[in-house]
């Protein structure tokens, strides 16, 4: 255990047997009676003692009782997807400290999804919002600067219909299209070591800016489908992304979606379609949602989450982005530009 | 490793102490390996007092025996038995959590893992009014779900708080805070955390292996020791305070294909107990069920049937809608 101890512990400094190669100091956690170092710098116990608990408060936050951590949590708002029923399903929307995956065959919807909620995380809080800005690292090139730019005009024309008082019409004047491209942060990483050293360095990014509410990681999979050496590298590659990524969401208040892809797997001579990654990798995300094809419809299921049912709800992609299906069932189409008109219905 | 000290028996004292040190006599266990004629020339003292010290050393640091009846006796007034809230699981770990030993539940993604424990946290910290510790490392642990398992059990507002505030809630996500955070437990924390009434009868990390795993393979060897340091503060607190260690893995598959519980052989032996969880996919049902199977894989107490590898005895828990938030029972088969 390495762990730099605070810098009135002049004892530690001046004892040669902890310095380390690397100049850190070594804290071994043993009753004080045993820590012959300790003894050495001329230390009594109850000097060692406080230097020990010196050190272990620095160490991961106490813990805090069920009761608070509910207050807290009714404090945080979700993400909303503009899918009422989906919001619905998720009571509220996309959590906000949690990792949410979204898998999904090709042109099922993930990168619409992830980009719509680029745009959603922006909205103002008078409006029900979380207002944060967004990270986004794009592994694929699959971010379509023309596609954001119409979802975020029809986020804007949706909450301008909306605004009643005051402070909405207030807070219409800095959401604007113009302002939702600038708080969108994008990142493009080729492979998978390129992804990991970002994130090595959004740690330090997002203390600068406090503001950013979302990270979209799209996708997880393209980078790590490359050939590995051995799989088991490439699993504690993922382990420790997981952790990572979870840990990042609890510290900073973000919410992190991550995009997976399909694969096949065979299981007794029948085949299957899961997410890629290996199953190792189901862990990782507290919420799992499968995005499907099930005829002309398209479905998201909730099939991995701690803390909601499981569920499936029917959505759309329309010319204005991520929407609930129409009553009326017109038959879907990935490519937006046959869509007629459809902002005022949704929603 | 026990550092020499002035006054820890009587005749050592501080120049004796300094003629040990200068030959490198530093703990007691030196003392006690050296040959005592060549320490006592290189220290200027008589044979006849070193060897009085190592005496007296030797009977303040040895391990007693003790006959298997006080052990029993004790063991009778110490181990306590936590239900889990659910009885046929209770079946499957003979009727319950036991204070002082490690269980481990394992099971893929969805599975029900972190439900079974949710559950437990909120059965201890409701009905039998004790404080429960929760380690979350995979950011699973939301306190709205708990909530939903207490109403369930009461409508009572002001009865749900306090099971709430009996639950003390650590999230970490590397294996470095989790060892921080066990030995500050250990060594006076979970005192602290009696808060409310009722001492700290269970400790739940869920999950071990996601702060492991990374770690374990590979080039580096670090991944093993500190996985058996985990298992080790973990054994030494359920012992010494006599909690219920709950702590949950990942399953991998064999090389047979066959679901396993996760790292390694040398985890296997850690736990006393372990389940694996499974999700039961009805032949034709096109949606997730909410049943699940947990079937014994390893048991000190229960019988284990001598033609399959598992144990026969499993239970199919339901994990019920939202509004009920309970764990209907539905024993299928439990021939043991």
């Amino acid at each position: 255990m390495i762990r730099v101890l605070p810098s009135d512990c002049e004892y530690f400094q001046s004892s040669r047997s902890f310095k380390s190669p690397r100049d850190n100091w070594t804290v071994v956690h043993r009753s004080t009676l045993e820590l012959s170092p300790v003894v050495e710098a001329g230390l009594s116990q109850q000097e060692a003692l406080q230097v020990l608990q010196a050190a272990r408060t620095d160490a991961a936050g106490g813990g805090v009782t069920a009761l608070e951590l509910l207050q807290k949590e009714a404090e945080i708002k979700s993400i909303v997807t503009f899918c009422s029923h989906l919001d619905k399903a998720l009571r509220g929307g996309i959590p906000v400290g949690k990792t949410t995956e979204l898998c999904g065959a090709p042109g099922v919807g993930k990168t619409q999804l992830c980009l719509q909620l680029a745009v959603d995380v922006q909205v103002p809080q008078c409006f029900g919002g979380v207002e944060g800005h967004v990270i986004y690292v794009d592994t694929e090139g699959s971010f379509l600067l023309q596609r954001v730019v119409d979802m975020a005009a029809a986020a804007v024309r949706h909450c301008s219909l909306l605004a009643e008082d005051e402070e909405q019409r207030v807070a219409m004047e800095t959401f604007t299209v113009e302002t939702i491209l600038s708080n969108i942060y994008m990142v493009r990483c080729r492979d998978y070591e390129e992804l990991l050293a970002e994130l090595h360095l959004l740690p330090d990014f997002l203390s600068e800016r406090p503001k950013v509410r979302l990270l979209v990681i799209d996708s997880v999979a393209s980078p790590f489908q490359q050939l590995f050496d051995e799989l088991s590298q490439r699993t504690r590659l993922l382990n420790s992304l997981a952790q990572r990524l979870i840990a990042m969401a609890t510290s900073h208040h973000i919410a992190v979606v991550i995009t997976n892809k399909m694969t096949t797997r065979l299981r007794s001579g029948q085949s299957q379609l899961v997410p890629a990654l290996g199953e190792n990798w189901g862990h990782a995300p507290t919420i799992r949602l499968l995005l499907h094809w099930e005829g002309p419809r398209r479905l998201v299921t909730i099939f991995k989450s701690p803390g909601h049912m499981d569920a499936t709800v029917q959505y759309q992609i329309t010319a204005d982005g991520f929407r609930d299906t129409d009553q009326s069932e017109q038959p879907q189409s990935k490519r937006r530009h046959t869509q007629v008109d459809q902002s005022a219905a949704s929603c | 490793m026990v550092v020499l000290r002035e006054g820890m028996c009587p005749g050592l004292d501080a120049g004796l102490l300094r003629n040990l040190r200068a030959a490198d006599v530093k703990t007691v266990e030196d003392l006690v390996s050296s040959d005592t004629e060549e320490l006592a020339r290189k220290c200027s003292v008589s044979y006849k007092a070193l060897l009085a010290i190592r005496r007296v050393l030797l009977a303040q640091h040895t391990a007693f025996p003790v006959s298997g009846a006080d052990l029993y006796e004790e063991l009778l007034s110490s181990t306590a038995i936590l239900s889990t809230g659910n009885p046929s699981l209770d079946k499957l770990l003979d009727s319950g959590l036991y204070t002082g030993e490690i269980t481990e539940l394992s099971g893929g993604p969805g599975s029900g893992k972190s439900q079974v424990c949710f559950g437990v946290a909120v059965h201890i910290s409701y009905r039998l009014k004790q404080s429960v510790v929760y380690i979350d490392t995979t950011g699973g642990l939301t306190a709205g779900r708990l909530l939903e398992m207490l109403q369930t059990e009461t409508s009572n507002t002001e009865e749900q708080m306090a099971a709430l505030q009996r639950i003390q809630i650590f999230r970490l996500f590397d294996v470095y805070s989790l060892l921080d955070c066990l030995y500050g437990l250990r060594s006076g924390g979970l005192q602290q955390a009696s808060v409310g009434g009722g001492s700290v009868k269970a400790v739940i990390v869920d999950s071990v292996s996601a702060v492991i795993s990374p770690l374990l393979g590979g080039k580096h060897n670090e991944g093993m020791s500190l996985m058996i340091q985990v298992a080790g503060v973990l054994k030494t607190m359920a012992k010494d305070f006599n909690v219920a260690a709950l702590v949950t893995n990942h399953v991998t598959r064999s090389g047979s294909g066959e679901v396993q519980p996760g790292l390694g052989a040398s985890w296997s032996h850690i736990p006393r107990t372990r389940i694996l969880l499974e999700r039961v996919e009805p032949a034709a049902a096109v949606s997730p069920s909410g049943l699940r199977s947990a079937t014994l894989i390893k048991s000190s107490r229960q019988v284990r049937e001598a033609a399959s590898t598992r144990t026969s005895c499993s239970s199919l828990i339901a994990l019920a809608t939202v509004r009920e938030a309970n764990f209907l029972i539905s024993c299928v088969s439990c021939s043991v």
